[in-house]
């Protein structure tokens, strides 16, 4: 928009930042946010009880993998179960256990993966979630979670380098 | 129009077969002042409620059995089929990869929340769906947001980004 000079067009430089994030919230809108935390705060003591229900289900699955294998519609309710749990992890206050259910993830997200993965790496995912679980530890500031995320993501990492590039089947979305 | 005054007059229809996470949503969802919050399990369902219930928008997880979030939205985005194909659609996620943001972009979604699901990040995805100004087109098949803009990094909303820009 022109000011004085009607050779110099004054703009508003966009904010990159703000645009990469969604915008601002207006000012009028913050209220609403300490509202819904606070309202999230009652539910907070909850958390932990729904993700126990979670991580249940995935031991469900997982012992039928140890019997069945991870080949077949087995290994893709595993997969289901470590994909619902990488959501819900963070969502309960458990990023470590976002964390480990990722990484597990990645190693049976596609049929081809599950053909060959191996299965004592994926279950140990599981065990590591449960004992994350079970002694209350919630992020990697425990230096004993944080040396186990770190080896297991760096072998999940390791076998699924491979398939790394490739767009992940219809089955494996959401 | 401030948020708040938009959502007062927003119906949402929350679909997610964790009913523990639909809960989270629903709270917040009331905290902001929703004129009403819907929720269901599962998307058979959701579409029976969108022919029966006035809704405004719809918030649904992907990763659904039977059927899943993907597919609510193609019937969604069906003229022929859907009694409210313009509806805007949240999809939420645990994924952010840019072949998954192709694949609902190109199934009809208008935006994502990525989880871990914040009050912060659930605020700001509303208010770009509800006051932006998204193009939309209308065909013979398709009734929805545009397509062509299916690799646009910014319709996401990773909310450690947005917990941290406060």
């Amino acid at each position: 928009m022109a000011k004085t000079n009607p050779d110099v067009e004054m703009i508003a430089a966009p904010n990159m930042l703000q645009i990469k994030i969604g915008g601002p919230i207006g000012a009028a809108d913050l209220h609403l946010i300490e509202k819904a935390d606070n309202a999230l705060n009652e539910m907070r003591s909850d958390f932990a009880l729904w993700l126990e229900d979670e991580v249940e289900k995935l031991e469900k699955s997982a012992s039928i993998v140890r019997k069945e294998g991870l080949k077949g519609q087995e290994g893709e309710d595993l997969f289901i179960r470590a994909h619902d749990l990488r959501g819900l992890g963070s969502t309960y206050e458990f990023p470590i256990i976002t964390r480990l259910a990722s990484s597990m993830a990645k190693m049976i997200d596609m049929p081809e993966k599950r053909e060959v993965a191996p299965a004592g790496l994926v279950l140990a995912h599981v065990n590591a979630i449960r004992a994350a679980l079970v002694q209350n530890i919630r992020d990697t500031t425990d230096p004993v979670a944080a040396e186990l995320a770190g080896q297991l993501e760096e072998m999940a990492e390791a076998f699924a380098a491979p398939w790394k590039d490739q767009p992940q089947p219809a089955a494996a979305n959401g | 129009m401030a948020l708040e005054e938009t959502l007062s007059q927003t119906r949402i229809l929350v679909v997610d077969d964790n009913a523990a996470l639909r809960g989270v949503l629903r709270v917040s969802l009331q905290a902001f002042g929703c004129a009403k919050v819907i929720e269901t399990g599962s998307v058979s369902q959701a579409l029976d409620l969108l022919k029966s219930q006035a809704i405004d928008l719809v918030i649904t997880d992907w990763k659904m059995k039977p059927r899943d979030g993907i597919d609510l939205v193609s019937c969604i985005r069906s003229p022929v089929s859907s009694p409210v194909p313009g509806l805007p659609v949240i999809m939420l996620t645990a994924y952010d990869g840019t072949d998954k943001i192709r694949q609902a972009r190109r199934a009809g979604v208008n935006a994502f929340l990525i989880k871990p699901v914040t009050a912060a990040a659930l605020a700001s995805c509303l208010r770009d769906v509800l006051t932006g100004d998204q193009g939309f087109v209308e065909t013979d098949s398709y009734v929805g947001p545009e397509r062509r803009e299916a690799d646009r990094s910014d319709l996401i909303r990773p909310a450690a980004q947005l917990t941290a820009s406060h």
